[in-house]
């Protein structure tokens, strides 16, 4: 079982990543899902021993997670607000998830989406208010704006990532280090922008001005565009000669080398595609959820690599991961002011994912031990 | 060629520090002296507190990777251990009475589950005999420091340090964690390490909140100074070597003792081994499974120390909001590991270069320089991306990344 000697780590998960049959993966990611929300289960239960009971009748138990799941999965369907609550955080994970699988397909750890998108939401806020002042009001204007400040979130997040990407392909700098690293560039710099040079007057928080009404969304056109971007790169990866560069130059750069593909190019183009998906989705956070930026935007860019892991890193899989994410998010707020459990608990459900969709091989023994035959 | 690079940067760092030094006593009173004058003994001390959790993470991820597993969750085990140790001494000491007593209890208890896990794992031995041996052997080496902690210092000191063995070994348990998911079970070991981290991330918080109310945590007493008498009175080097913090003084120790161990022991052997050629390793009758566990686990007791050492040494408080107190220190860990070659000593420099940008950046702030906080807290962040990329990649250990299966089973 030594065989696979591929000198660089990522090359062998990579590997295994597609030797595992898609249906595989699918069972592991459930599996994974589950056992999740059991352990989340039981951090519940336990933490309430901890808590300070505002519902006595639980006994010791001071966190009912039935209850929890029942907020954060189920809310959405019976209060409206959760629902658009919900929309939203789709709409929005959608765009980081798909940022994020676009990076891991290529083989590239891409933890920057955040970054991406907060400094992409600024630039769309910015591009919204400036020429929200030119453009006459109404919805032909309207569409003009929210336009231009989307491409201003692609273009500012795309070459945001496009800075590890190069530092990775000619500098052979770790896209991981160097990706969280602007992270916390990223939220310091947007900080001090805003602070200096476009805070809103009067406002006793660090924000912009409003963008204008008439470049506002709803979560549906959000949620439409979304899944028609995440139908769109799916064909760019599977239908085009693109697409197939990209995925080798991930799996196999030498055989991508190889076949002609510049593969240093290719580690910056990908990068910079994710990053302008990542800037992308804070465009669309201004637009739709906040209309304007403000400090503290949600960790939209973390919660995508859940989706995308979830999801096997494919696009499609993201449709079904990110509104269930989605609803978590917004039933989060639910959890914390109904039945006083704090909201980060959906913080460690998103790291257990993550750890559990990582160990197929758990699954497989527990398989195997279960006697559902399979195994390897 | 990337070793003169090394070099290079050390020295540019070494002269500017220098001329700064010089351009203090030669222009007093103008921008450039004024400037130079933040680097004076208390610069020194705070970039060497502010180094420990940066050095002891680095420490922690050269055994790992060394021996083969890329821990990449340090900056999880820092949050952890920082957030356990302030839980803990507020649960010993929050209501103005320091209870040792329970304090104890809970040390032994974690230590005994430790030893418990790893008997199960096969990490203690074979026979029972020995898992025994072992197993007590390590709780009973818990209960002896915990008494002589409880002997030597006042009740709420004492129970302060209690709070801090237990956050290492919590850290250590975390560590296993991660180590059984990428061992046992072959994760990836890069998303296994994101995992930790994002899971410390949430937890953290978290807890804090359903503790405290708040991602903050109240105030706590702190492991204080130790003060070495005579020593302390040196000019210069006194207040900053022999008037430190407790963890600065382990921090002095464990980098050379880590260097000895890698390059002169029988298990450092191992260790490198084990990330080179780990077949070679199997064959020669050393089993690779239980020496990646040892170096996983040491990763954890010494990012244990770094994150506990934060909290408890000199912040006395944990906090969790943002990106916590942490704030990226485990992933600066990570280069100056990656800077210093997977040297011990490499890696301590290498920690005090960013620690001293960190410790400039505070001190700007202090005396109201015109340029923004927002701006200056980056300086630390911005260094780390230039010497990846002038350093780029190291020479990594053959194997690390790797898993490994023995043939036998």
């Amino acid at each position: 079982m030594n065989t696979d000697r591929i000198p660089d780590p990522l090359a062998g998960l990579m590997g295994r990543l597609v030797d595992a049959s898609a249906g595989e993966r699918l069972v592991v990611s459930v599996a994974a899902l589950f056992t999740a929300i059991l352990v989340g289960g039981v951090v519940t239960l336990v933490a309430g021993v901890f808590a300070t009971c505002s519902n006595p009748s639980l006994g010791i138990f001071c966190y009912n997670p039935f209850a929890v799941y029942r907020y954060l999965f189920l809310a959405p369907l019976y209060d409206p607000f959760v629902f658009q609550e919900t929309l939203k955080n789709s709409a929005l994970l959608l765009f980081t998830g798909l940022a994020v699988a676009v990076s891991f397909r290529a083989g590239l750890f891409n933890i920057g989406t955040q970054g991406q998108l907060v400094l992409g939401a600024l630039a769309a806020a910015l591009v919204a208010v400036w020429v929200g002042r030119a453009v006459p009001s109404g919805p032909i204007g309207g569409v003009l704006i929210a336009g231009v400040a989307m491409l201003a979130g692609a273009v500012v997040g795309g070459i945001y990532a496009a800075i590890p990407g190069a530092l990775k392909a000619y500098a052979d700098a770790n896209e991981v280090i160097t990706t969280i690293m602007l992270n916390f560039i990223a939220s310091d710099v947007a900080f001090f922008l805003v602070s200096a040079y476009f805070q809103k007057p009067g406002s006793g928080s660090v924000e912009t001005r409003d963008v204008p009404a008439s470049a506002m969304f709803g979560p549906e056109l959000a949620l439409a565009m979304a899944i028609l971007l995440v139908l769109a790169v799916t064909y760019i990866l599977w239908g085009t000669a693109f697409g197939y560069d990209l995925r080798t130059a991930g799996i196999q750069p030498d055989a991508a080398d190889y076949g002609g593909v510049d593969a240093k190019r290719m580690i910056v183009t990908s990068m910079t595609l994710s990053g302008a998906i990542g800037g992308l989705g804070g465009a669309v956070w201004v637009l739709m959820s906040v209309g304007r930026w403000v400090n503290g935007v949600p960790a939209l860019g973390f919660d995508g690599i859940t989706v995308s892991v979830l999801a096997s890193n494919n696009p499609l899989g993201v449709l079904f991961a990110g509104p269930l994410f989605g609803s978590m998010q917004a039933g989060s707020l639910s959890i914390d002011f109904q039945l006083g459990v704090p909201r980060q608990l959906v913080g460690v459900i998103r790291g257990l994912v993550i750890l559990l969709v990582a160990m197929p091989e758990f699954f497989r023994t527990l398989g195997v031990r279960w006697g559902m035959g399979g195994g390897r | 060629m990337r070793s003169t690079l090394r070099l290079a940067i050390f020295a540019v760092a070494a002269v500017v520090i220098g001329v700064l030094l010089l351009a203090e006593q030669l222009f007093p009173g103008t921008a450039l002296g004024e400037f130079a004058a933040v680097l004076d003994a208390g610069y020194a001390a705070s970039a060497l507190r502010l180094s420990v959790p940066i050095a002891f993470a680095a420490l922690g991820g050269i055994f790992a990777e060394r021996s083969g597993v890329i821990n990449i969750g340090l900056e999880g085990l820092l949050i952890v251990s920082a957030f356990t140790g302030v839980a803990v001494a507020h649960w010993l000491t929050g209501d103005g009475t320091a209870a040792v007593g329970p304090g104890i209890v809970l040390l032994l208890m974690i230590a005994v589950l430790l030893a418990i896990s790893g008997a199960l794992l096969g990490l203690l031995g074979d026979t029972f005999e020995e898992m025994a041996v072992r197993g007590g052997g390590g709780v009973l080496a818990t209960a002896v420091l915990a008494g002589l902690t409880v002997a030597l210092a006042g009740p709420t000191l004492a129970a302060t340090w209690l709070a801090f063995y237990a956050a290492v070994l919590v850290s250590t348990a975390f560590a296993l964690l991660f180590a059984v998911v990428t061992i046992e079970y072959r994760a990836d070991q890069v998303i296994a390490g994101l995992a930790v981290w994002l899971i410390a991330l949430g937890v953290a918080p978290f807890a804090s909140n359903v503790i405290w109310g708040a991602v903050n945590s109240p105030g706590v007493d702190t492991l204080g100074t130790w003060t070495v008498p005579v020593l302390s009175e040196l000019p210069a080097v006194g207040p900053v070597l022999f008037d430190a913090e407790p963890i600065v003084y382990f921090l002095l120790l464990a980098t050379p003792l880590s260097w000895y161990v890698l390059a002169h022991t029988s298990f450092g052997y191992w260790v490198r081994a084990s990330g080179e050629n780990p077949k070679a390793l199997d064959t020669a009758g050393v089993d690779v499974r239980r020496v990646r566990y040892a170096a996983v686990l040491l990763s954890g007791v010494f990012s244990g120390i770094g994150g506990a050492g934060l909290s408890l040494g000199r912040v006395g408080s944990f906090v969790g909001s943002g990106t916590t107190m942490i704030d990226g220190r485990g992933w600066i860990g990570i280069t100056a590991m990656l800077f210093g070659n997977y040297n011990p000593f490499g890696a301590f420099g290498a920690s005090l270069l960013f620690a001293s940008l960190d410790a400039l950046q505070f001190r700007l702030q202090q005396l109201n320089y015109a340029v923004p906080d927002s701006l200056m807290q980056t300086i630390p962040y911005v260094t780390v991306i230039v010497v990846l990329a002038l350093v780029g990649r190291t020479r990594t250990p053959d194997a690390a990344g790797e898993h490994y299966d023995s043939d036998e089973d």
